[in-house]
């Protein structure tokens, strides 16, 4: 059986940057196959003085983790390029979202042609893309009121995406991902990896919620695409409906591209009882999390980075409140989950789907177990076997590398 | 969903007819099991009868070709219907899995 060098570009716990639990899990099985050789992780500098652990010698694939990039720098691709070419690997795979390499336009943009880069030295490369520009709502991610600076992004998304699509193979999560890359780019080298689930299926799930106060969770990064003001707000709508043996749990840490919102959220709303903000949640911590609420709510006004959770959510058979966002409704009943859905922006039916849950235990159990039958149908290691075997075809006929 | 195995020569031949989804996965697996304890298994998947297929069927199938691979043996697909056809297309399993038209020629392949 042949074997592989694999690199793998991303956020890497504890690093705090986006996917970095993806990447957990996605190496966690990564490592364990037997056509993987070497396994190096080309992760982005964390900040002081902060070291990466070192894996341990455990039988499976060795595993190196190489600082080599930082978060908003202009200069990603270059210094990822010469990484790569010290490593030699067989195949490059990147975990990527648009705004990965950084913040700011011009250092996001820039580390977006990183995988273009690559390839074009003779690696083989695949690009694990989570989101793509034509499904950001560019006016709810802060660049509405200037319909200039929104199609001058539109057309930078268009380019960047070229690039993206320079990779041997891109890898997208949603079915409709796809359609979308082969239709509007003509790309012929698009496929569907679903997400998978994290964790083995439990034999024996918990659907119901601890003793004690329901509590109305929201988990994620926060600041951009997922802002928890209407969250609040909504809470506070129940609450003076006499909801009042309950809790709201703020679960995650600013998103890398908004630096010091939840802090301001937590000041603006100092006066509403019963919040917790647990700030950075540790991987060992997020069965607790997850199982120790009674709803699991999106409050997003853009469905970017909602598959995660909802997979997390379905995996720990929570029952989940969405935003009936375009043709969000379908695409969540396209991967077998539901939820009950609010209109985004509107305080009133957020509150009311999640009344709707909290007071019909019936109603929650039938979304819990749809949802974890959903979430684990397919398991991450499944998922990796099929990166492998595009592995195996894209290294069978690749070029010589320039190195 | 219903299964229908039965062998030709030294080729197992499985026929599966109605959705195939998570549900159905442990008796399909149990076979995959079964065959793949030999070395050099020549397994054919008879699709004719699938309407539907979701993503840890696929997977089950793929689980199937790594193990007769394992083995020295492989796994060919066969009689796919469109609605099929397109899960391994959007998933690009179709590069890495031997698919044929006919069972006929999933089995004449074998012997080629």
């Amino acid at each position: 059986m042949p074997s592989y060098k694999i690199a793998l570009i991303t956020t890497f716990p504890p690093g705090k940057g986006s996917l970095n639990e993806y990447a957990y899990h996605f190496v966690r099985y990564l490592r364990q196959k037997r056509e993987v050789s070497e396994l190096v992780l080309l992760v982005d500098y964390l900040p002081g003085k902060e070291q990466y652990p070192e894996f341990e010698k455990d039988g499976y694939a060795p595993t190196r983790i190489v600082p080599c990039w930082d978060f908003d720098s202009k200069t990603n691709a270059l210094r990822i390029l010469k990484a790569v070419r010290q490593e030699k690997p067989d195949v490059v795979i990147l975990n990527l979202q648009f705004a990965s390499f950084g913040s700011g336009k011009v250092a996001a943009a820039l580390g977006l042609t990183t995988p273009a880069l690559i390839r074009l030295s003779g690696f083989p490369v695949i690009t694990l893309l989570h989101n793509i520009m034509e499904t950001i709502d560019l006016k709810k991610a802060g660049f509405g009121g200037n319909p200039l600076l929104e199609k001058l992004i539109r057309v930078f998304g268009y380019i960047f995406t070229r690039l993206l699509l320079l990779s041997n193979l891109v890898a997208v999560t949603i079915p409709k991902y796809v359609e979308i890359l082969e239709n509007k780019y003509k790309a012929k080298n698009v496929l569907l990896t679903p997400h998978g689930s994290f964790e083995e299926a439990s034999a024996d799930p918990v659907f119901e919620p601890p003793p004690g106060p329901q509590r109305i969770m929201t988990f994620g990064k926060f600041g951009t695409y997922k802002k928890v003001e209407p969250l609040v707000e909504a809470y506070k709508i129940l609450q003076a409906k006499n909801h009042h043996d309950m809790e709201l749990v703020i679960a995650g840490t600013d998103s890398p591209n908004s630096p010091g919102y939840l802090e301001s959220v937590k000041q603006t709303y100092s006066e509403v009882k019963s919040i917790c903000f647990t700030g950075y949640v540790a991987e060992e911590d997020v069965p607790k999390v997850f199982g120790d609420a009674s709803v699991v709510v999106f409050p997003y006004n853009s469905t970017t980075g909602s598959s995660g959770v909802l997979h997390q959510a379905g995996e720990y058979a929570r029952a989940v409140v969405l935003p009936n966002i375009g043709d969000f409704a379908a695409l969540v009943a396209e991967e077998g989950f539901t939820g009950e859905f609010f209109e985004p922006d509107n305080t009133e039916s957020l509150a009311q789907a999640i009344e709707n849950i909290l007071d019909n235990p019936i109603r929650r159990l039938e979304i819990a177990s749809q949802n974890f039958a959903a979430a684990t149908g397919l398991p991450v290691s499944d998922v990796v076997d099929w990166y492998l075997l595009h592995i195996q075809t894209l290294v069978s006929k690749k070029p010589k590398a320039k190195r | 969903m219903e299964m229908v195995s039965r062998v030709s020569g030294n080729i197992s031949i499985l026929e599966l007819k109605g959705r195939f989804d998570a549900y159905e996965l442990k008796p399909v697996q149990e076979w995959f099991e079964n065959n793949t304890s030999v070395s050099n298994p020549k397994l054919v998947i008879n699709l004719a009868g699938v309407h539907f297929l979701d993503s840890s069927a696929l997977a089950s199938l793929v689980q199937g070709m790594k193990r007769s691979r394992d083995k020295n043996g492989d796994l060919h697909l066969c009689n796919l219907q469109q609605s099929v056809r397109i899960i391994f297309e959007l998933t690009k399993i179709n590069r890495a899995i031997d698919i044929f038209p006919s069972e006929l020629e999933a089995v004449k392949a074998f012997n080629e």
